[in-house]
């Protein structure tokens, strides 16, 4: 690491960046070829969402960059090309990063209301690995996508924003301004949080304690059209686009909780015409 | 300020003694090699591949009589250099060295024929072609900003019309305006770059519009020496320059060149005075149509011998690359181009590639005595190119202003040692 300077988490400016080490992505060459198993058979979470089903792999677009010269904080795109209608929508989408410390990265659950099943986040990659996906359907279908991404860290940069923020627990939110019934329209979230992952130690040897954000929470008049579940694998300032399709006018709640029990509301006005 | 050169005299004549003075001239090799782009990545391997064997026919495709560095446009931009002192010319290239200069465009290659077509028609054979195009914008990825935009909101990142665009929308801008910079997410040619510029423009400022702002909007959470640029803006210009990261809504996500407008991710719409807009970036054009490129828009190469991989036989450096972790720099783009000028005579000679070693310093000048620095030692281990353990680091944050002051003194020595290294021009 040519340096690894730069602000420090104001929370935690005491505290020295030493074990920030072992998160930083270090160079590393392509990953030899995998074996002949799926992905998914190696990853215990990832087996028990696959289950009985024989995945299919068609349909599943991971957009995510080809190399990133900084690890901390990497664009990730899912989208599943699937109905999105009550008889037949995407349940639920997996994303794992296979060489993080813990592979599972988050979870997205859908409903019909959202319209269309594709998010966009920012997520850590540790080294150069594939990202693996899992979504479910209602009918029972299983589809599974992988990418690999590799991670190069490069002299001129550095890595300053791995935990860095402010204003914790602020949230920022765009919400289109109009609704056609029915249509899907992206929702873009953001709130301000480090993501500590308690893997990181102090410069004395100290764990710095896990702290991250664990769930986001859409509603439309009460009824949860779309949920994630975060790991310590979203990135600082865990950042998140969605789609819902609201049938009517009404009122958009989203809520971020944290694992300490503190929570995040914003309300918005839906309207549909 | 302004800068002038020596004489064509002194010119001449110091380039003369430095040609007769070159060791240890390879006779072998023969054949001909043409190189696509005279900037600092393919006039470097030009002027190596004739030192290294006068006996190759070297032949340079560049459009441009007068090439104009984009280091160092920060200081024209700023109001501290002319825009002719960055201007580099091939007479010596071609007088010096015998390297055979062509001011034309490749349009097509045709890289399993090894032929290459020129925009005023002809055709071209080659036994090597050097490619090193540098970049262009990608057009399609930041809504509303296409070519016409440019012409009102210049990015100014190739420098030439663009970058005096830029420079007379500033010298117009009223004091009390805000100057805007969109500055892209990674990777992008010169990772320190735009803050480079941030601080000269400020420097300008501070001298002749005092009330005016400099306001970059990011689509990253961290850049290049950040703690280092964002100590001298301090130290220098005070709260005169602010920087808004991508988690704190700077990512642009549209431009309106008419109005001088942009939209943020999270709906801010933003007026400048004068706006420049850095977009996301690819190799040079060239690069796509020879079939080099891959989805990423840049160009995978054999580190060891930076052949494309896509088409071996084709060497391509500079900007264009995925060189990770090399970076985008002129200073990377020479030290790739005399790389590849060796592995180039080597191998028509029949010999293997020598072992490849990379230097790279990112100079940037937070002020005109206040400069900064990154260096990074690179070599090839397990087929890979990595950053040599302990080589290099950025500038300590404890230097006080008679370090600073002689890091700015370096950054000037470097520009004016590479610019003679790869066009002979004489300070
Ligand atoms: C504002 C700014 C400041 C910078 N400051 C520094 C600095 O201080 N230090 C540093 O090391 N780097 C700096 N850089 C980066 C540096 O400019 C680039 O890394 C360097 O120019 C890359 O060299 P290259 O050979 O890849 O491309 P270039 O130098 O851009 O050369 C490419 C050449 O190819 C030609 N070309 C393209 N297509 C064709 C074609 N089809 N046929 C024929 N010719 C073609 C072009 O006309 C051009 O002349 C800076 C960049 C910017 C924008």
């Amino acid at each position: 690491m040519p340096n690894g300077e730069g602000p420090l988490p104001t929370r935690r400016s005491a505290l020295a960046l030493a074990g920030a080490a072992a998160l930083l992505p270090v160079l590393v060459r392509r990953a030899v070829a995998q074996g002949e198993a799926p992905w998914w058979q190696g990853v215990e979470t990832a087996r028990a969402l696959v289950g009985d089903a024989v995945p299919s792999t068609e349909g599943i677009t991971i957009d995510l960059p080809y190399l990133s010269e900084d690890g901390t904080s990497i664009a990730l795109g899912v989208a599943v090309d699937r109905p999105m209608t009550p008889e037949s929508y995407v349940e639920s989408l997996h994303v794992h990063a296979l060489k993080n410390p813990a592979p599972e990265v988050a979870d997205y659950f859908f409903s019909p209301l959202s319209g269309r099943a594709e998010i966009a986040t920012r997520i850590r990659i540790n080294e150069t690995m594939p990202v693996g996906v899992i979504a479910r359907v209602s009918t029972g279908e299983v589809i599974v996508a992988e990418r690999e991404i590799l991670i190069v860290t490069i002299g001129c940069l550095t890595n300053a924003a791995t935990y860095a923020t402010t204003d914790i627990m602020r949230t920022r939110v765009r919400v289109p301004d109009r609704f056609l019934p029915g249509v899907p329209a992206e929702i873009t979230t953001l709130i301000n949080h480090p993501m500590e992952t308690g893997l990181r130690t102090t410069l004395a040897g100290d764990v710095i304690p896990k702290n991250i954000v664990t769930r986001f929470l859409a509603s439309i008049n009460f009824a949860t059209v779309f949920e994630a579940r975060f790991r310590s694998s979203v990135a600082v300032n865990p950042y998140l686009r969605f789609f819902i399709a609201p049938p009517q006018s009404g009122e958009l709640v989203l809520r971020w909780e944290e694992d300490s029990g503190l929570a995040a509301i914003e309300r918005r006005p839906i309207v549909v015409g | 300020m302004s800068i002038t050169r020596r004489s064509a005299l002194g010119l001449i004549a110091a380039t003369g003694a430095a040609s007769l003075a070159m060791p240890n001239v390879a006779r072998g090799a023969t054949g001909r090699v043409v190189v696509i782009g005279g900037g600092f990545g393919g006039a470097t391997a030009a002027k190596y591949l004739k030192l290294r064997s006068p006996g190759l026919a070297v032949t340079l495709i560049e459009p441009a009589e007068m090439f104009y560095t984009c280091p160092f446009s920060n200081l024209y931009l700023g109001g501290l250099w002319d825009f002719a002192a960055i201007g580099q010319g091939y007479d010596l290239l071609r007088s010096d060295y015998g390297v055979e200069i062509v001011h034309d465009r490749a349009e097509t290659v045709d890289t399993a024929a090894r032929t290459l077509r020129l925009g005023g028609g002809a055709e071209l054979g080659y036994d090597a072609l050097v490619m090193s195009p540098g970049i262009d914008m990608r057009w399609d990825a930041l809504a509303g900003y296409g070519e016409a935009a440019a012409e009102k909101a210049p990015h100014a990142w190739k420098a030439g019309p663009q970058t005096q665009l830029l420079r007379a929308q500033l010298e117009a801008m009223p004091d009390g305006g805000t100057f805007v910079m969109v500055a892209p997410d990674n990777p992008f040619r010169c990772p320190p770059g735009p803050y480079e510029r941030a601080s000269l423009v400020a420097n300008y400022f501070k001298a002749h519009k005092p009330a005016s702002k400099v306001l970059i909007l990011d689509a990253k959470d961290a850049f290049s020496k950040q703690a280092r640029f964002t100590d001298g803006w301090s130290t220098l210009y005070g709260d005169m320059i602010e920087w808004v990261s991508r988690s704190n809504d700077g990512k642009v996500v549209r431009v309106d060149a008419d109005a001088l407008e942009v939209e943020t991710e999270f709906g801010q719409r933003i007026r400048a005075d004068v706006l420049n807009v850095i977009p996301p970036q690819r190799a040079g054009l060239i690069a796509d149509r020879a079939g080099l490129t891959n989805e990423s828009g840049w160009v995978p190469v054999n580190p060891a011998t930076f052949e494309a991989v896509a088409a071996p036989g084709v060497f391509v450096i500079g900007d264009a690359t995925i060189a990770a972790p090399m970076p985008k720099s002129g200073f990377a783009a020479n030290a790739q181009g005399k790389v590849v000028a060796a592995n180039i005579v080597a191998m028509l000679e029949g010999r293997e590639p020598p072992a490849p070693a990379w230097l790279n310093t990112c100079y940037s000048l937070v002020g005109p005595e206040y400069g900064i620095s990154v260096v990074g030692v690179y070599r090839l281990i397990d087929g890979a190119i990595a950053e040599v353990p302990g080589s290099g680091g950025v500038s300590p944050a404890s230097g006080g202003p008679e370090f600073r002051a002689r890091e700015a003194a370096n950054t000037f020595g470097w520009y004016h040692a590479i610019t003679n290294d790869i066009w002979g021009t004489v300070w």
